[in-house]
């Protein structure tokens, strides 16, 4: 397991790439979510394909989370980009990369790209949207809830999800429930500072947002179409916001067309 | 470190002795039998993180032969909530037994 120290807090990442010592085409880092989730959600589902389609794999687990050192405190959206940067910093990862997140995880990767511009190829949100004041409510009664009904009274609520969501999801429950008790993540989070109108536009990178065809993210489709100058949306139906995991192939496949093409089009730019 | 060898028994037990030392350093367990019809999820609580460290301990012990993320990918999350220790045992056992052949 590769621990790697950014300076403020201890990560664990995991890379992987093309077999046999083949050089990789490119660069793809994977950001996770919020609360329950952790690298493992890339590991086990797009990572290998990635890997095998030739790109240099770069996942972590955000602070807080997964094997990831729990400070305290440190967890605004500007804290989890702070990391991003000095992990790829430290990992010597120089050049512009392809970035993929889901859920908040792609909050902080379209963040960085709003602050890197030049270091992004491109950005993929699952089930995602970039930090607005809009998402900070959104976040502040996500969290409020998940405070009230979990850290305070965690042994109903992990009764009621028990038996109503299975063993699983209430061990992803408790995890939560940790989480938000021992650091200021829920008070931190909605406090974040948001992206304007114009800073949001200025990602002139290609975007891919692709949303659950059931899930309420959906309709953040059209909206990032209009701001952003390049951007392509994928609805798959069927699905919640849990896509990334129960549609990978799909997912994944649609994650390589954006890299190959926005790839494609960086050599022919770059070429006199 | 043993040499490898591609029978049930001893891949059995070198996964157990992974999944010792797995759940002894993350959750201070260390009176846990497991068996082939031991599941990661059910019986050991075992959740996604650990099986990416599991992962690098395959991969540590077989080398680039055994491709546990590989394997998982190509699973149903209904599959890998029921997975079972034997089940992953018989993949390592076939990898293994592939590589030798070739």
């Amino acid at each position: 397991m590769a621990m790697v120290d950014t300076g403020a807090v201890r990560l664990h990442v995991q890379r992987t790439g093309p077999r046999e010592g083949r050089p990789a085409t490119a660069t793809v880092v994977l950001v996770h979510g919020l609360l329950t989730d952790s690298l493992a959600s890339y590991y086990f589902t797009v990572a290998p394909a990635f890997a095998a389609a030739g790109l240099d794999v770069v996942m972590y687990d955000l602070r807080g989370h997964g094997r990831s050192e729990r400070p305290a405190g440190g967890y605004t959206l500007d804290h989890n980009i702070d990391d991003l940067e000095a992990l790829l910093d430290r990992l010597a990862v120089t050049g512009p990369v392809h970035l993929v997140g889901n859920s908040y995880g792609g909050t902080i990767a379209f963040g960085y790209a709003a602050r890197h511009p030049e270091r992004a190829a491109s950005v993929t949100l699952i089930e995602s949207e970039p930090a607005t004041p809009d998402w900070a409510v959104k976040l502040d009664r996500i969290l409020h809830w998940v405070v009230e009904q979990l850290a305070h009274h965690e042994p109903e609520a992990i009764a009621w999800v028990t038996a109503h969501r299975g063993l699983h999801t209430a061990r992803l429950a408790r995890g939560a429930a940790r989480l938000v008790r021992e650091t200021t993540l829920a008070q931190e989070i909605p406090a974040s500072g948001v992206l304007t109108r114009e800073r949001i536009a200025s990602v002139s990178c290609p975007v891919l947002a692709l949303y659950g065809g059931d899930s309420d993210l959906a309709e953040q489709a059209p909206l990032l179409r209009a701001v952003l100058p390049d951007c392509r949306t994928v609805i798959v139906p069927g699905h919640e916001h849990s896509v990334l995991v129960e549609a990978s192939g799909t997912v994944g496949g649609h994650i390589l067309s954006l890299v190959e093409e926005a790839s494609r089009e960086a050599s022919r730019v770059a070429a006199p | 470190m043993t040499p490898v060898t591609a029978d049930e028994e001893t891949v059995l037990a070198d996964l157990t002795g992974m999944l010792a030392r797995l759940l002894a350093d993350e959750y201070g367990v260390d009176d846990v039998e497991i068996g082939m019809g031991t599941t990661f999820n059910r019986d050991l609580e075992l959740e996604s993180i650990d099986l990416v460290t599991l992962a690098g301990l395959l991969q540590e012990r077989y080398g680039e032969r055994v491709n546990f993320a590989e394997f998982l990918a190509g699973m149903e999350f209904d599959e890998i909530i029921e997975l079972t220790v034997g089940r992953l045992v018989e993949y390592v056992v076939t990898s293994l037994k592939a590589t030798e052949a070739s």
